[in-house]
């Protein structure tokens, strides 16, 4: 080594060196396939062994895959029923109606708003509504009443309104004083289909509101309080009701795609450019319920940790038992000129490639598993709440998440469960382990 | 054979070796001075627990001693990190020992290539090397089978060829007659002499054969951890 070279390397620090060292062990070892053949080998050759270190991983991946699968598509579910049938992915009011609603805060260009909207790549359908509180009566029974004039044409196109619908017809296209009322407020009511109910209520104008329309149809929305108090009117019978000449309360927007709703509100939110309305996106709409579905997910977390500890725990028996079996033969390769670090890679090889292979059968049992209950579901005797919505079957949900995160958690536990048995290989004193049987 | 400059291949000053047997300190070396030249052909004796296979792992760094020292070519054994003690063991020594230790997975071809693959040799010269020495072992016909697959006399040759194929200038053999009937014994001691004889490798084995004693060019007598005779033939 020349002076100035000997000059340049005794000044390199310390942690280069070691990195540079350590490349050089790596791409030796990438060199060594021999060392990849040994790891190969013995997989095969300790068949029982291999076998229980699989299983445990493909139960672990399969049960978490599972665990996601189940939750994802109970989640789906439970946004599906609360944005899609009911409050829309994005809602737009007048500023400040989400925080205190009021029947005098609308908007009043809803039609050309809409049409601004629905010209946002993303938005699928649109549909405005007129909210209003007031006392319902069939005969001589009265209860209280929300009313909800939809537009039903838009209506069934952003929530399929018509699907509600469990008796009658659904309301006429154009205003025919007609309504439909949820099944607990027929019930509360005693009322049956061609029914007359007559809303009292206090309209925009300060009048009183006062009017009879024909039950034609009953709805069920899949919530019962809902249920309980919801009179569908036409929206041109309400704004007639309500004195509200032709404004709306709320502008309810559906998405092609859920998981881009916060992009798409923001877009909304940059074409309409107007401070007076408010843009708001269905975590933000339906907060306590978000919330309540983000705070069941902590306990998947749980689930999945149990899981890891399962892997863990079944890798680290079979590969350390693995190791002490072979302890002479490690203290041969150290002998002829084996290195440590080497020997660290072969164990820790034998691991990595039987949990790449585990990920594979548990990728497999695991999408069909899921398959499978995506379409039969999981029935529960007693019901199960999630997200303050009640399931009798959790159907699973066959996506990317369910096969990502416990690939990665299987590869990681594994991997890093396969450090200690492989650093002990690594640090064995070859005389000590040859003599070992 | 060309008369070539002999050096001090291993030199050990006062290594002792003390082992824990359950609590109980057993001293297998008590203070052990030698110097081995590289060409020597030196056979280790003495009777069972006088320290031989313990002297040979010491002086391969296979093993450390309690105290004293190991110049091996001319390096402290002690002073060597646990990567370098490998490269060194990999380009200097040769192991033959007694249970034969090949890598059951391997077959013989892969057990001989083994150290050269470790060592980077080019793989025309490996495989060269390896077709070589499995003819000179008589190894030939059995080059695709695994190590179980082979009579004992077999895996020694294995062992042999293993040991020798990368040539390093000192193969230690510990016992490498034991597991052999006479007959294959004394026919893989000549192959080794001869070996000795053409390349100047330095052989030291640890035997309690009377053959190989009889063929050694050096007898060290080793009586209770320490060096009891040194006979030069």
């Amino acid at each position: 080594m020349s002076f100035q070279s000997k000059y340049y390397t005794e000044r390199i620090p310390s942690f280069l060196l070691f990195v540079s060292k350590n490349l050089k062990t790596v791409q030796t070892i990438v060199g060594y396939t021999m060392i990849l053949k040994i790891a190969f080998r013995n997989i095969f050759r300790q068949k029982r062994r291999t076998i229980l270190t699989a299983l445990a991983m493909i139960v672990g991946f399969t049960l978490s895959s599972m665990v996601i699968g189940l939750s994802d598509g109970a989640y789906s579910n439970v946004i599906k029923m609360f944005t899609g049938n009911r409050i829309g992915h994005i809602q737009v009011h007048r500023a400040g109606y989400h925080d205190k609603p009021s029947i005098y805060k609308t908007i009043s260009n809803y039609e050309f708003i809409g049409e601004e909207i629905q010209s946002n790549i993303g938005v699928e359908a649109w549909t405005p509504r007129v909210y209003a509180g007031g006392l319902g009566s069939v005969g001589e029974k009265s209860t209280a009443v929300r009313v909800i004039g939809v537009d039903v044409v838009r209506e069934t196109e952003a929530t399929h309104f018509d699907k509600k619908l469990v008796q009658g017809n659904s309301l006429a296209e154009t205003a025919s004083r007609e309504a439909v009322i949820g099944q607990g407020l027929a019930k509360t009511l005693a009322a049956t289909l061609g029914s007359k109910i007559v809303i009292f209520s206090q309209a925009a104008d300060g009048s009183i509101a006062n009017d009879e329309y024909t039950i034609v149809g009953m709805a069920e929305s899949g919530d019962d309080i809902t249920d309980r108090v919801t009179c569908y009117l036409h929206i041109e019978d309400a704004q007639e009701l309500f004195v509200l000449g032709g404004r709306a309360h709320e502008i309810v927007v559906i998405v092609s795609n859920i998981n881009k709703v916060g992009k798409t509100t923001e877009a909304i939110k940059e074409s309409l450019n107007d401070s007076s309305l408010e843009v708001l996106p269905w975590q933000v709409v339906a907060k306590s319920f978000y919330d309540a579905m983000q705070a069941d997910k902590q306990g998947d977390a749980v689930a999945r940790f149990i899981i890891i500890l399962i892997v863990a725990i079944g890798v680290l028996n079979t590969v350390l038992m693995s190791v002490l079996e072979r302890t002479r033969e490690y203290g041969v390769l150290k002998a002829v000129g084996t290195k440590p670090i080497q020997i660290f890679w072969l164990v820790l090889c034998e691991v990595v490639i039987i949990t790449i292979g585990s990920i594979g059968i548990g990728a497999l049992l695991g999408v069909l598993i899921n398959y499978v209950l995506s379409i039969h579901g999981l029935t529960y005797a007693e019901g199960l709440t999630l997200g303050g919505v009640e399931f009798g079957t959790m159907y699973a949900e066959v996506n990317a998440r369910s096969l990502m995160i416990p690939g990665i958690t299987v590869l990681l536990s594994a991997t890093l469960v396969g450090l200690f048995p492989a650093i002990k290989a690594a640090r064995i004193m070859p005389a000590k382990a040859m003599r070992t049987h | 054979m060309e008369q070539t400059q002999k050096t001090d291949v291993i030199v050990t000053e006062s290594v002792m070796k003390v082992y824990d047997a359950d609590g109980i300190p057993v001293n297998a070396l008590n203070g052990v001075d030698l110097t081995i030249q590289s060409g020597e052909f030196t056979a280790i004796v003495g009777p069972s627990g006088s320290g031989k296979t313990t002297f040979l792992n010491i002086i391969s760094g296979l093993d450390a001693p309690t105290e004293g020292k190991v110049w091996l070519s001319g390096k402290v054994l002690s002073e060597m990190g646990g990567n370098e003690l490998s490269d060194f063991r990999r380009d200097n020594i040769g192991f033959i020992f007694q249970a034969y230790n090949l890598i059951p997975v391997l077959t013989v071809e892969e057990n001989v290539e083994y150290i050269m693959l470790l060592a980077g040799v080019p793989k025309t010269e490996r495989h060269d090397r390896v077709v070589a020495m499995l003819e000179t072992v008589g190894l030939k016909d059995v080059e695709d089978r695994l190590p179980t697959q082979l009579s004992g006399g077999q895996q020694q040759r294995v062992a042999i060829a293993r040991a020798m194929v990368s040539e390093p200038a000192i193969i230690l053999a510990d016992e490498p007659t034991a597991n052999l009937d006479s007959k294959t014994g004394a026919d893989l001691l000549e192959m080794m002499r001869h070996l000795n004889d053409e390349t100047g490798m330095t052989f030291i084995f640890s035997t309690h054969d009377p053959m190989v004693m009889e063929s050694a060019k050096r007898l060290i007598t080793l009586r209770d951890g320490k060096v009891d005779t040194d006979e030069t033939k």
